[in-house]
């Protein structure tokens, strides 16, 4: 490797030397290839055609204009009106997946936590458990919530049957559920709304969220929190200054990792979100394959998507290297 | 089997020097060990010898054969790591069978040589196990049998007992010892256990910060140690600093004599090892007022700590010395002139 | 707290399976509308999905075509560059390792998008050899993952230990590095298998609807209401992701795998 690495150096300090082909540069310069093609063009031909035009009855041609981002951002008549509806449709995004994304860390915590005290064969069963939920198909998840959250079936007919819905009128909550939009006259209903949407998406990365904070809990050294037991911190007080110290830039790290994840999810949106709270990504997806077929414009809507996600990664990587510096 | 000769051998690592220039020779047929504290140089040194570093500078010599650029694989030396760097999804004996597979002989007739090796090493039944399954005294002897299965013109050993409980480490030295002089192999072994190196080598290599300290056979390292530091590193040793004048040293107000030259006015130090300094009861040369702070009974051997005038220190008597003395007490002691190793002061 | 701890487990545990049991229930369904509990149970709807109608098997026929096919490509792919971040740990290899994990960082319907144009110029659009290529691109990062911690995990003295034996470098990554490997390997491979099968929106880009697989005919009958037999086919996917992952336990390491301490059991 040495000889190889010294002809390397040879080779670039005298250009007109002939460049002896090892077959290490031979395998670099094809997986450099190939990971270039594969992984950026396709990013590269996003942000290209969200500068292109659409044209009617014809689909899109190249150009280099901003209308498509200005479209998102003040929408298509400004100066002389303005529409926020994308940017809009973009905050619904955000909205989602932020709450999505931190309730499903903060229940997936102390789930996390008890896991890993677990003995090792007994970790490896949940973890079995746990991969095969965070493997299930998006359409499978959203399939079953919809079967459960029917009005037809599932819980309100449970509720219904076992009189819990009845109850829920005596105590006189239901007419709490009628008011933020949980509730039909006679009975309870899920769906479309807020609540399913989300609840859907934290059922969807809440395995993600386990599997992401288990390394960093499971090398949590246990004779920490034993030393602070005997200078006599309770469990409460070891974990508020002992565990949650230790573990918060892996937390802010997995939240914002799935937060990213999220805001790109498509079927739970589309088919649990009402009309008003459509996503970014819903709006891409009709775009570019559905009715409108404005691939310009759903690409401008990618590309705002991508930055959003990068921002947020980058701030993760940058948390992450921070935890490993420790 | 010729001499492994190492000229003006040196090794960098980046701007930090881990062998200073060294010229070595290892004796054809004999075990030399490399002796020294953690981070001296020796493993360093040792994997050049394997071909698993280049040196920056300086040859390498099998006899009269240049092998400073013979590659690891080529050179062959049989190495025994101190993990053992056995194969775990290797059985035992395919283990030992790896080299002369490798090399092109063919499967059964290899195997058929490493069951002879394992009989060799005393393992013959375990040639269908698992590394796994193996205790760290087994593995150790894999690790041999595996090394010398190649038949190597040099058999290199990396710290070999350092994974090995200290009961088991004396029996393996021995036994190595004895399969090393029954063969007669040129053997290399790195330690930093000093009683390991007294125990198997012919000759001890001391080395520290890079540098060769120095190169004897066992029983002269101990008993004239060529500088403070190996005095210091191999056994157990008193030191106190003086100057030299006139046929004595001068610690404080105190005068020592000793049995060496050196120019007046020079600080030295001076060396000697407990089981030299001896409890008295009548005063004579180099005796002085000591008060004893701790008394060790190790039962073969008693342990006196002392306090006197030129600083502290241990003295050793065995274990029958009929003395009964206690912590507290006032006592003589005689420091013999010849016992004493005196050194000029290094800097440091 | 212990018994606090039990039930909470079990709790998440329950509402974790809650909505894949009702799926699965769902299946034994013996009219054609989906109900839970299910009426009129049977077994008819497993031959449907297996054997008798045609746009369901078709649609496992694709998905394994596509997920066996990804998933030999991306271990194929992730193989040199994991052993070059390994065993050189130069700038290059970092790169390509970091480039290479990018779509699996991104939010999925980008890369989905991206690729969809990169078909549509390369006219690989709607081809199901563009879709193994596709699950390849985006699953990559897995065995990438997986055979770095493999190849982590050998020990170095071994690759040493080998050169003193008369091992040239070939013969050492044959004999020492391939081996101890392999477990690994096969953990990648099936983490992409399992991911590819259940993928749904990148292959819904790049398959322009000229093809299906499970997951696009789930997403296609969406509109049209639920029958039973996609309910056979959620069970199909559970089964073949449980059987995976518990094979992974079983033979390989999973705790070490997903990133536990090495030195704690």
């Amino acid at each position: 490797m040495t000889v190889s690495e010294n002809i390397q150096i040879a080779a670039e300090r005298s250009p007109a030397l002939v460049r002896r082909i090892s077959p290490k540069t031979v395998l670099y310069a094809a997986l450099s290839t190939l990971v270039v093609v594969f992984c950026i063009v396709p990013f590269i031909l996003v942000i290209v055609i969200s500068f292109g035009r659409k044209v009617d009855g014809a689909g899109w041609v190249w150009d280099l204009t901003f209308d498509n981002y200005q479209r998102f951002f003040v929408g298509v008549l400004w100066p002389d009106e303005v529409t926020f509806l994308y940017l809009q449709q973009l905050g619904n995004s955000f909205y989602f997946a932020v709450i999505a994304s931190v309730l499903a860390v903060l229940t997936a915590l102390p789930f996390t936590l008890l896991l890993t005290r677990l003995k090792r064969s007994a970790q490896a069963i949940w973890l079995v458990f746990i991969l095969a939920s965070l493997s299930m198909s998006e359409v499978f998840i959203v399939m079953g919530w919809d079967i459960l959250l029917s009005n037809n079936s599932g819980l309100p007919k449970l509720f219904q049957v076992t009189g819990f819905t009845q109850w829920l009128k005596d105590v006189g909550w239901f007419q709490t559920l009628r008011d933020i939009g949980l509730a039909n006259p006679r009975n309870v209903k899920f769906k479309p709304s807020g609540f399913a949407t989300i609840l859907t998406m934290s059922y969807l990365v809440w395995p993600y969220a386990v599997i992401l904070l288990y390394p960093a809990f499971s090398r949590l050294d246990p004779s920490l929190a034993e030393a602070a037991r005997t200078m006599g911190a309770n469990r409460w007080t070891v974990i508020r200054t002992v565990t949650l110290p230790a573990i918060r830039l892996p937390l802010m790290g997995t939240t914002l990792l799935l937060f990213v994840f999220l805001l790109g999810s498509y079927v739970s949106v589309s088919v649990f979100a009402t009309p008003d709270k459509q996503t970014t990504a819903v709006a891409i997806y009709s775009n570019i394959r559905g009715s409108n077929l404005d691939a310009p414009f759903g690409s401008a809507q990618a590309v705002i998507l991508l930055i959003s996600a990068s921002v947020c990664l980058c701030f993760g990587h940058l948390l992450n290297s921070k935890a490993e510096a420790r | 089997m010729p001499d492994l000769i190492l000229s003006g051998v040196s090794k960098s690592f980046g701007s930090t020097r881990a062998v200073e220039t060294t010229d070595l020779t290892f004796a054809e047929g004999q075990l030399t060990a490399l002796l020294g504290p953690s981070g001296c140089g020796k493993t360093t040194l040792l994997r050049m010898l394997a071909g698993l570093e280049n040196p920056t500078r300086g040859t390498i010599r099998l006899g009269h054969e240049d092998i400073t650029d013979l590659p690891a694989h080529k050179r062959k030396f049989g190495m025994v790591f101190q993990s053992f760097a056995l194969f775990p999804h290797y059985t035992v004996r395919e283990n030992v069978a790896y080299s002369l597979i490798i090399g092109g002989t063919a499967k059964p007739e290899a195997l058929e040589k490493a069951q002879t090796l394992l009989d060799t090493v005393q393992l013959s039944s375990f040639g269908d196990r698992r590394i796994g399954e193996l205790s760290g005294g087994q593995r150790q002897r894999v690790a041999i049998a595996r090394a010398l299965a190649q038949e190597p013109k040099v058999f290199l050993l990396d710290e070999p007992m350092s994974a090995l409980d200290a009961k088991l480490r004396e029996e393996m030295q021995v036994e190595l010892r004895l399969l090393q002089q029954r063969l007669g192999i040129t053997t290399i072994v790195v330690t930093h256990d000093q009683r390991e190196a007294m125990t198997m080598a012919d000759t001890i290599v001391v080395m520290s910060n890079g540098r060769v300290e120095q190169v004897a056979p066992p029983k002269q390292i101990y008993h004239r140690p060529a500088n403070s530091f190996v005095a210091d590193f191999i056994g157990k040793a008193n030191f106190f600093d003086g100057v030299y004048s006139d046929g004595s040293v001068q610690i404080g107000k105190l005068a020592l004599d000793i049995s060496a030259n050196f120019a007046a006015g020079s600080p030295v130090r001076l060396a000697i090892r407990p089981e030299s300094i001896c409890l008295v009861t009548e005063p004579g040369q180099n005796c002085i007022d000591a008060e004893i702070s701790f008394v060790r009974d190790l039962g073969p051997v008693k342990e006196y700590h002392l306090r006197s005038d030129i600083g502290p220190m241990i003295a050793e008597h065995a274990g029958t010395d009929g003395m009964d003395l206690m912590a507290g007490e006032k006592t003589l002691v005689h420091l013999p002139a010849d016992t004493l190793r005196v050194y000029p002061q290094t800097a440091a | 707290m212990r018994a606090g701890g039990t039930i909470f487990m079990s709790l998440a545990a329950l509402l974790l399976a809650m909505p894949i049991v009702v799926v699965c229930a769902a299946a034994l369904n013996g009219g054609r509308s989906m109900f839970f509990p299910p009426r009129d149970p049977t077994l008819a709807r497993f031959g449907e999905f297996f054997v008798s109608e045609p746009v369901w098997t078709n649609a496992l026929t694709n998905s394994i075509i596509v997920a066996t096919g990804a998933a030999t490509l991306a271990v194929l792919i992730a193989w040199p560059v994991a052993y070059l971040l390994w065993s050189t740990g130069s700038k290059l290899s970092k790169a390509l390792a970091g480039v290479g994990s990018l779509p699996f960082a991104v939010p999925p319907i980008v890369i989905g998008v991206g690729l969809g144009f990169f078909w549509s110029f390369t006219w690989g659009l709607g081809h199901l050899w563009s879709g193994v290529i596709s699950h390849a691109v985006l699953l990559m990062a897995l065995p990438l993952v997986t055979i770095s911690i493999g190849l982590q995990s050998i020990d170095r003295s071994h690759l040493d230990a080998a050169a003193t034996m008369g091992a040239t470098e070939q013969v050492a990554f044959r004999t020492v590095v391939l081996p101890q490997t392999v477990p690994y390997t096969i953990s990648g491979f099936f983490f992409v298998l399992v991911l590819s099968f259940n993928e749904f929106i990148v292959i819904f880009f790049v398959s322009a609807s000229a093809y299906s697989t499970v997951t696009l005919q789930i997403f296609n009958s969406l509109r049209n209401g639920y029958t039973p037999t996609m309910a056979v086919a959620a069970i199909t996917f559970l089964t073949v992701s449980i059987l995976v992952f518990a094979a992974v336990a079983r033979w390989g390491d999973l705790p070490r795998l997903m990133g536990a301490d090495q030195t704690r059991k």
